[in-house]
């Protein structure tokens, strides 16, 4: 790892530790990770079910707050911030796609995808915003509900609406788990098209080794700890990795 | 246990809260209407047993047979009775005692020179009997009245009053008499016949001042002697008394003198309340209908999974309607116990201002429970039983689909129903209103007209929503578009959760418009028919207040700065069979200070057998002008009365006219109810007013106002009426905000993944709390602007239905700035009701939220 041409991160964790419950019945979900997901790459996070990496993706994003260590979002340290600051910073600087439910049901599509701007009063960038409606291919459902697209639409809305606001990082969990594999690869395409194009940031909690392929690299966390990192993955690669941690364990 | 029993009684347990709103509707309507059944048999044993006991020494009463009741009055008048009788009386055997009672309307001046009482119940003057067993009356402190001037006062009236023993104030009897209390009296162990106020003199003085002629009595109270029993003390009265005299048991005149009470005091009370219990349960109605419709739509999966387990559509239809009567019968239990409570704590709150409640236990008889819990139980079991068959229908399939809450709109069938109801209203209201004036008709009509609502709220509620929230948008940006489209979501929920709010309001509403027209109607009726300067009167109404001094009408008469002054005095009698109310005047005069309209005949000649009617009661009558009527007046007399003159309606007149020379040789306490008084040419008004009042102030200071003073204290009693309705419908407005607000806290929960995303990306606490508020206050507005249209057309309707069918003209009136008020008032029940549920979505966890399932 390269320590003094690193690339500015857009987001970080120090030493993060995140414990669910007290006592005896106490889970580290994470137990001292240290990590910077490097502005303008797509970083994909992946390990086995109970390792830790939603709870990580959830504590970068101020979601959720840390029992122990810092988390940043650019130079700002999340756990310094008041409720209302983490959503004020959620809202400008932080995109969000979901597995499911990304989608607010009496919005129509246009209306979600601006919806960040729109509860921050701005008007945003609205060419940016014609060419994002451009990109994910919507332009003939913008007035339609949510309810009237498929969940592959639905997903691709959600994207839209990650990057809407020009984030200094977009944050998916799972973003293709309930897809099919034709439309997951379509919103995989278009999350890294928009690294690549726009030099925009992602993070991304994935179990399939199909979608971290999508990625710039691939961090791998056990049990709560950070164990393994990989530049340039392919599928094949990825699966194999994720097979020598089921061997060990 | 039964399986469909335990299933409801687990989900009770596991979702209380859900149900809070439905047990405080329940609740509420059913403590209200124990609670009005409770005190109002308490109110009336305690009555009750205070006239039996203080008129336990009265074995019989001896009064005239007859009496004659006007229209509209609690009580007819009867022929008095000789006192020479009580001599003859005397002599019968078995007789102990007899003394006469001499009893007429004595109102007392307090010592800040303002009247007491005479704001209903009676204010009586009478001769203090001195038979201790006879007179109902006790002596607490001083001593009985001794010689001329000196009185006994009951204690409620002198602690209103402000006097003590020893002072010296005027007794309007309505002559003023200066009087000095010697004594306070107790009635029955209580410090006054409720607020009856009773100033007791000589029998001399009583004579004097109470009646026309000397050696009359009212009635004469008779003791029985030892051994004869009332029955037969009433048997051996009978061959000594004159014809047109009866005797009846102390009872029987017990039993009267409660029933009186109870007729002008309780009747009217208990039919109030009962009116509110009935508006709050019917609020309650929508709420628990519209509670358990939401429950029921939320537990699709659940009871979907249990009918693809086996379970028949029975048997979750009836663990749902467990559920409800589980709801019901503790929510009815705990109204039982809140009922009772506050009944006696009304009990003990009365005398606090003033109103000397009989004491005694309450008094629960089986009908007040058993009413109150059946109605909760009916009340409840039917709101429930819709969704409860719904939630039997469900397809054992749905447990595999999506939940999904019940977005459809409004049906065809149901616009068409809604659609043919309103028209059927409309007809029978329009038809009872103009067509064929019949309250009954309107009545109908109105009730329809609530269930057209009723029905056609989802099909409306759309488009009012629409409309109603159109400026949210721009002016929330999209926390009002969102609130906008969550009220749009189910508009059938919409429409059920603002129908509570909307009866309420159009309840509100109804009275506001009646109130305000029979404003305007009175304030009219004097601006039309009252053509004086200034009126003298006393304020008072029902059978309190003792009028105003006959001689003070010429008194005025006689000023310089005075042209005419003219008293109206009142008196009944029976015209050809029927009890009517007669007004004692000058003819004459009567036109120079009254707009009498179009007169047949002339006013001038009346004489002592002539009789003036209005239009309606000549048309009535079949009587023109020459004809002849028979007038028995109350001291059994029967006179034959030429109709000299026939005017057009006045309210203030009244429908017939005598000359005080024709009533003079009938006539009992005399007095005038007002004066009106017109100024010379050229007299201020000022002086004129100031020389008026002057004049007035030695005839026991009655009130002297200008006509527009006039107006606006006549029509005082409605604004007092008006608060009172308000104070007790607000306990539906309360009830109508606890239904939104249980819809919302279901709403919310159904929503959790909805507000955690909306957290996720950037809604803050604030907006979320407004979003929900502004869907709160746009069900509210729905509701108001329904319930403010429903009221007042409900209101013209009455107006106009009460104008074709009583005699007297009303005028239509809309209040614009109470009517603000009212939606105001609606509004804000909105926002209040979306604080909890608001708080509640806005302490949701972003991630539990976004993670639900």
């Amino acid at each position: 790892m390269t320590t003094t041409t690193e690339p500015r991160a857009a987001a970080r964790v120090v030493d993060a530790v995140k414990v669910y419950g007290a006592g005896d019945t106490a889970v580290r979900a994470l137990d001292g990770v240290g990590l910077a997901f490097p502005a303008g790459r797509f970083t994909a996070i992946m390990g086995p079910s109970g390792s830790g990496k939603s709870t990580l993706m959830h504590c970068a994003a101020g979601l959720d707050t840390l029992t122990s260590g810092t988390a940043w979002i650019g130079d700002t340290e999340l756990g310094a911030l008041d409720d209302r600051r983490l959503t004020l910073l959620r809202r400008d600087r932080v995109g969000f796609v979901f597995q499911a439910f990304n989608l607010v049901p009496t919005l129509t599509v246009a209306e979600n995808i601006t919806l960040p701007l729109d509860l921050a009063g701005r008007r945003g960038d609205r060419e940016w915003i014609d060419a994002l409606v451009d990109v994910v291919g919507l332009r003939d459902r913008l007035h339609h509900r949510p309810s009237e697209l498929s969940g592959g639409q639905q997903q691709r809305v959600a994207v839209a609406r990650a990057f809407a606001g020009r984030p200094d990082v977009v944050f998916a969990d799972e973003p293709t788990g309930n897809l099919d594999s034709r439309s997951g690869g379509e919103v995989l395409g278009l999350l890294g098209r928009a690294v690549r194009q726009t030099e925009r940031t992602v993070v991304m909690v994935t179990h399939d080794p199909v979608a971290a392929a999508h990625a710039d690299e691939v961090v791998f966390l056990a049990d709560g700890r950070l164990v393994d990192r990989m530049e340039a993955p392919t599928a094949d690669k990825v699966l194999d990795r994720m097979k020598a941690f089921e061997v060990r364990s | 246990m039964n399986a469909s029993l335990r299933l409801s009684l687990n989900s009770l347990r596991a979702h209380r809260r859900r149900f809070a709103g439905t047990f405080l509707a329940v609740f509420l309507g059913v403590a209200f209407l124990t609670g009005t059944l409770v005190m109002g048999d308490t109110l009336r044993a305690s009555f009750g047993s205070m006239f039996g006991e203080a008129t336990s020494g009265t074995d019989a009463v001896v009064r005239g047979a007859d009496a004659i009741t006007a229209p509209g009055e609690a009580q007819g008048v009867r022929r008095p009775v000789s006192i020479s009788l009580v001599r003859s009386i005397e002599r019968v055997p078995g007789v102990a005692a007899a003394a006469p009672q001499i009893q007429g309307a004595g109102q007392l001046v307090g010592a800040d020179g303002e009247p007491v009482g005479g704001q209903g119940p009676p204010t009586l003057a009478g001769n203090w009997i001195t038979d201790r067993d006879l007179n109902p009356y006790r002596i607490a402190e001083g001593r009985a009245p001794a010689g001329p001037g000196e009185v006994v006062v009951n204690r409620g009236a002198a602690a209103k009053g402000g006097l003590e023993i020893g002072d010296t104030t005027v007794l309007r009897t309505p002559d003023p008499v200066r009087v000095t209390v010697v004594g306070l009296a107790t009635f029955g162990g209580q410090d006054g016949m409720a607020q009856v106020t009773f100033t007791g003199m000589t029998r001399a003085d009583a004579e004097k001042y109470l009646t026309e002629r000397p050696g009359q009595a009212t009635s004469i109270q008779v003791r029985a002697a030892d051994g004869v029993s009332q029955r037969e003390l009433v048997r051996r009265l009978a061959p000594v008394l004159p014809k047109g005299v009866e005797a009846i048991t102390g009872q029987q005149s017990a039993r009267e003198n409660t029933d009186m009470i109870s007729s002008q005091f309780l009747t009217v009370f208990t039919a109030f309340l009962l009116v509110f219990s009935g508006v709050a349960l019917l609020v309650a109605t929508f709420s628990i209908h519209n509670t358990f419709a939401i429950v029921v739509a939320q537990r699709t999966r659940e009871n979907a999974l249990l009918r693809a387990l086996g379970a028949a559509r029975g048997q979750v239809t009836a663990a749902a309607l467990a559920e409800a009567a589980v709801v019901a019968l503790t929510a009815s239990a705990a109204g039982l116990a809140g009922g009772t409570g506050v009944a006696a704590g009304l009990q003990a709150l009365f005398p606090a201002i003033g109103f000397p409640f009989p004491e005694g236990a309450l008094v629960i008889r089986t009908p007040s429970m058993v009413l109150p819990l059946a109605v909760g139980l009916v009340v409840c079991l039917g709101s429930a039983l819709l969704p409860a068959v719904r939630a039997g229908r469900t397809a054992p399939l749905a447990a595999l689909r999506e939940t999904a809450v019940d977005t459809s709109g409004a049906s065809r069938s149901r616009a068409i129903t809604g659609t043919a109801l309103a028209v059927l209203a409309l007809t029978a209201t329009l038809s009872g209103v103009l067509a064929s004036p019949s309250l009954r008709l309107a009545g109908a009509g109105a009730l329809l007209a609530l269930a057209a609502f009723v029905v056609l709220g989802p099909v409306v509620a759309t488009t009012a929503v629409r409309l109603l929230g159109g400026p949210l948008d721009r002016l929330r940006g999209v926390t009002g578009a969102l609130a906008r489209r969550n009220a749009l979501r189910s508009p059938k929920r919409t429409a059920a959760t603002a129908s509570a709010l909307m009866t309420g309001v159009a309840v509100v509403s109804l009275f506001t418009v009646f109130g305000a027209s029979l404003k305007a109607t009175m304030d009219q009726t004097v601006s039309r028919s009252f053509a004086g300067d200034v009126a003298v009167s006393t304020p008072s109404f029902g059978a309190g207040g003792s009028g105003l001094s006959p001689r003070l009408a010429p008194a005025l008469a006689r000023l310089p700065e005075v042209d005419t002054a003219v008293g109206l005095g009142k008196a009944v009698a029976e015209v050809d069979g029927a009890g009517r109310e007669l007004t004692v005047t000058d003819p004459a005069a009567l036109a120079r200070a009254f707009d009498l309209g179009t007169v047949t005949g002339s006013l001038r000649g009346l004489g002592s057998d002539g009789l003036a009617l209005t239009r309606t009661e000549a048309d009535r009558q079949h009587l023109r002008p020459g004809d002849t009527a028979r007038l028995t007046f109350t001291d059994g007399r029967t006179d034959t009365f030429t109709v000299r003159a026939v005017y057009g309606p006045s309210q203030l007149v009244g429908d017939y006219v005598i000359t005080r020379s024709a009533w003079a040789p009938h006539r009992t306490q005399d007095s005038d109810r007002l004066i009106a008084v017109t100024f010379g040419r050229g007299v201020g008004a000022g002086a004129g007013e100031a020389a008026v009042k002057r004049a007035a102030a030695r005839y026991g200071n009655p009130e002297v106002q200008t006509r527009e003073e006039y107006a606006r204290s006549s029509a005082g009693g409605i604004d007092m009426m008006l608060t009172l309705v308000y104070a007790l419908l607000a306990l539906a407005v309360v009830i109508a905000l606890l239904g939104i607000a249980n819809t919302l806290t279901l709403a919310v929960h159904e929503r959790t993944r909805e507000l955690g995303l909306l957290r996720a990306v950037g809604q803050t606490r604030a907006q979320l709390r407004a979003m929900v508020r502004w869907e709160s206050v746009l069900v509210a507005a729905f509701g108001t602007v329904g319930g403010l249209g429903l009221g007042a057309f409900l209101g013209w309707a009455l107006v106009k239905a009460s104008d074709g069918v009583s005699d007297s003209a009303f005028v239509f009136a809309l209040p614009p700035l109470r009517l603000t008020l009212v939606a105001l008032v609606g509004l804000t029940a909105g926002v209040l009701a979306a604080l909890r549920p608001a708080r509640r979505a806005a302490r949701l966890d972003v991630l539990r939220a976004v993670a639900a399932e």
